[in-house]
C-alpha cells in the first residue's frame, strides 16, 4: 500500500456548505447557490470557447486524437454493447406489455420502437451509458494530473492545458460517440427483435419496420448525438481541471464529472426533443 | 508474469474473466461479511449519511425527474398526435415512466453522486491508511463504515425513486398542457383510469431496491480495493460507476421479466 504525503484527520470529507448554511440563513444560502451555478456556467462556457479556439487553431500532437479515440471508443464498445442490449430487450418487453393492456396487436411494436429509438433512447441512453465510463475517465485523468502537478508542468512549458489535454478528447468524443450510438442503436434494435420473437411470436422481418422513421427523426438524434459528444468532454474535463487537494478531490472530481454530464445529457435531451417535435411534427 | 504471453488474446479473455470473477466474488464476500454485521451498525454514521446521500441528492434528483417526465410526454406526444388519443397520454408517458424510466435514470444519477461518492470516500481512506489506523484502534471497519453506507444507499435510492415519480408525473403533466393543450386533469385521470395501479408502482420501487443493492456493493467493494494514491482513487471511482451501471442494467432486465 502506497503512503500518500496528506493525512486526514477527519474521516469524512470537510462539507463546507453545512458551515456555510448556518451563517448565511436560507435566503443567504439560495444565493450562494445561484452564484455557485452562475461561476459554474461561466467556467464551463469559458472551457468550451477555449476548446473550439484550440480545435482550429492549436498545435495538435501527432497521434494524439486517435489515442484518445481508442480510450473513449474502442474500450467502451463492450459495455456499451451489455448495456443497450439489455435496455433493447427491456424496452420492447415493457412496450408489449403496454400495448397488450390496450390492443393485442403487435405488427406495429417494432414500427414504434425503430422511431422511438432513432429519435430518442439509442441516442440518450447510450449517453448516459458514455458520461458514466467516458466522463469518470476523463475526470479522473485529468484530475490526477492536476494534484500532481503535471497540469502546473504543462503551463510552465507554455503548453495550455486545453489544447494539449481537452481538445483531442474533444475531436475523439464527436467522432466516437455517433459511432458508439449507431453501434448502440443497432444492438439495441438485435436485442428487442429478439425477444418481440420469443415473447410476442413477432416474426424479425415484421419487427424491421422503416415505415414511421423519417427525415425529422433522424435529424433529431443525430443532432442528439453531436450534443451529447461535444458535452461529456467539456464537462469531464471542466471538472478534472478544477480539482483540488489529494485524492480525495481526484474522487470528487470524478463523482462531479458522472453527476453534470449526465444532468447535461437530460437537460439537453430536453431541448432537442422539444425543438425536434416542435419542428417535425408528427 | 515472467515469461512470454504465447497466445496474448486467449491471455487477455482469460485475464479479463479472472478480473470478472474476482469483482463478483469480492462482492459476494462483502454482503456476506456486511450480513453478519447487519444488527450492529452505527446509528450516528448512519444519520450522517442518510443526510448526506439523500438530502443532498434531492436537487438532482428533482431537476432529472421533471426533465424526464417531460421528455416522456414529448416521445408520447407524436402517437398521442398520430392517433389523436388525448385520453391515452397519462396512460402512456405514466407506464414507462413508473415501470421503467424514473428507477432507471434515478438509479444512475444516484449511482453517479452517491455510488462514485462514496467510492471516493472509502478509496481516500484507504489510500490515506485510515482503515488501517480503525483496524488499529479495534474497530470493526465493516460495521463502523460499510454497514451504515450499505443501509443508507438501500433507503436513498428507495425513498428517491418515490420522490422522483411524483415529480415526473407532475413534469409530464405541465408539459403535455404547454406542448400539446391537453389538461392535466386528462392527464391525472388517464393515469388513474384502470390501466394503471399500484403493482406498477411497486414495480418501479423494487426495481430501485434490487439496483441500490447492486449500487452499494460495488460502490463499497471498489473503494475499499482501491490502491495507489489520487490516481488509484480515480481509477477506482470509474471502475465502481461503471460495474454500478452495467450491474443496473442487467438486474433491470431480469427484475423486469419477473415482475
Amino acid at each position: 500500500m502506497s503512503a500518500t504525503t496528506e493525512t486526514h484527520p477527519d474521516p469524512s470529507p470537510p462539507d463546507a456548505s453545512e458551515g456555510v448554511e448556518a451563517e448565511l440563513g436560507f435566503v443567504g444560502s439560495i444565493g450562494a447557490a445561484f452564484l455557485d451555478i452562475a461561476v459554474a456556467a461561466r467556467e464551463l462556457y469559458s472551457v468550451f470557447v477555449r476548446t473550439l479556439y484550440y480545435v482550429f487553431r492549436g498545435k495538435r500532437v501527432k497521434g494524439a486524437v486517435l489515442h484518445q479515440m481508442n480510450e473513449i471508443g474502442v474500450k467502451s464498445v463492450a459495455f456499451i454493447c451489455i448495456t443497450m442490449g439489455f435496455i433493447g430487450m427491456i424496452l420492447v418487453y415493457q412496450s408489449g406489455l403496454q400495448a397488450k393492456r390496450v390492443v393485442p396487436d403487435f405488427t406495429m411494436l417494432g414500427a414504434t420502437y425503430l422511431e422511438l429509438l432513432v429519435r430518442d433512447f439509442a441516442a440518450s441512453i447510450g449517453a448516459l451509458m458514455l458520461a458514466t465510463r467516458v466522463g469518470a475517465g476523463i475526470a479522473a485523468e485529468i484530475g490526477s494530473m492536476v494534484v500532481t502537478e503535471q497540469v502546473d508542468a504543462l503551463r510552465m512549458s507554455a503548453a495550455d492545458p486545453i489544447d494539449y489535454l481537452v481538445v483531442p478528447r474533444f475531436l475523439a468524443s464527436l467522432v466516437m460517440t455517433l459511432a458508439l450510438i449507431v453501434i448502440a442503436g443497432t444492438v439495441a434494435f438485435c436485442s428487442g427483435a429478439a425477444t418481440a420473437y420469443v415473447f410476442f411470436d413477432v416474426r424479425p422481418d415484421i419487427f424491421f419496420n422503416m415505415q414511421l422513421v423519417d427525415v425529422g427523426d433522424f435529424l433529431t438524434g443525430f443532432t442528439k448525438c453531436m450534443a451529447y459528444g461535444a458535452a461529456i468532454p467539456i464537462v469531464s474535463s471542466w471538472c478534472g481541471l478544477s480539482t483540488f487537494g489529494g485524492s480525495e478531490g481526484v474522487g470528487w472530481a470524478t463523482t462531479r464529472a458522472v453527476v453534470n454530464s449526465s444532468l447535461a445529457i437530460i437537460i439537453l435531451n430536453f431541448f432537442i426533443s422539444a425543438a425536434g417535435f416542435l419542428i417535425f411534427p408528427g | 508474469m515472467t515469461e512470454a504471453v504465447r497466445n496474448p488474446r486467449l491471455h487477455a479473455l482469460g485475464a479479463a474473466s479472472i478480473e470478472l470473477a474476482e469483482i463478483v466474488g469480492g462482492m459476494g464476500v462483502l454482503l456476506a461479511r456486511i450480513l453478519v454485521r447487519i444488527h450492529k451498525f452505527d446509528g450516528e454514521e448512519l444519520v450522517k449519511n442518510l443526510y448526506k446521500m439523500a438530502v443532498k441528492s434531492l436537487p438532482i434528483v428533482a431537476v432529472t425527474a421533471l426533465f424526464t417526465g417531460a421528455i416522456m410526454v414529448i416521445q408520447a406526444a407524436v402517437i398521442v398526435k398520430r392517433f389523436n388519443a388525448e385520453g391515452l397520454l397519462g396512460w402512456g408517458a405514466g407506464f414507462g415512466t413508473l415501470r421503467e424510466i424514473a428507477p432507471l435514470l434515478t438509479a444512475l444519477m444516484i449511482s453517479g453522486r452517491v455510488g462514485a461518492n462514496n467510492t471516493a470516500e472509502l478509496g481516500t481512506m484507504v489510500v490515506t491508511e485510515q482503515i488501517d489506523a480503525l483496524r488499529v484502534l479495534a474497530i470493526d471497519p465493516i460495521a463502523f463504515l460499510i454497514v451504515p453506507r450499505f443501509i443508507a444507499i438501500l433507503a436513498t435510492l428507495v425513498m428517491m425513486t418515490l420522490f422522483a415519480d411524483a415529480l415526473a408525473l407532475f413534469g409530464a403533466a405541465y408539459t403535455g398542457q404547454g406542448l400539446l393543450g391537453v389538461e392535466p386533469m386528462t392527464f391525472f385521470n388517464g393515469l388513474t383510469g384502470g390501466l394503471l395501479d399500484f403493482g406498477d408502482v411497486f414495480n418501479g420501487l423494487f426495481k430501485s431496491f434490487v439496483f441500490a443493492f447492486v449500487m452499494a456493493l460495488a460502490s463499497c467493494h471498489f473503494g475499499l480495493a482501491t490502491k495507489g494514491g489520487a490516481p488509484g482513487v480515480g481509477r477506482a471511482v470509474n471502475a465502481s460507476v461503471v460495474a454500478s451501471a452495467a450491474g443496473i442494467f442487467v438486474l433491470d432486465y431480469l427484475v423486469s421479466f419477473l415482475g
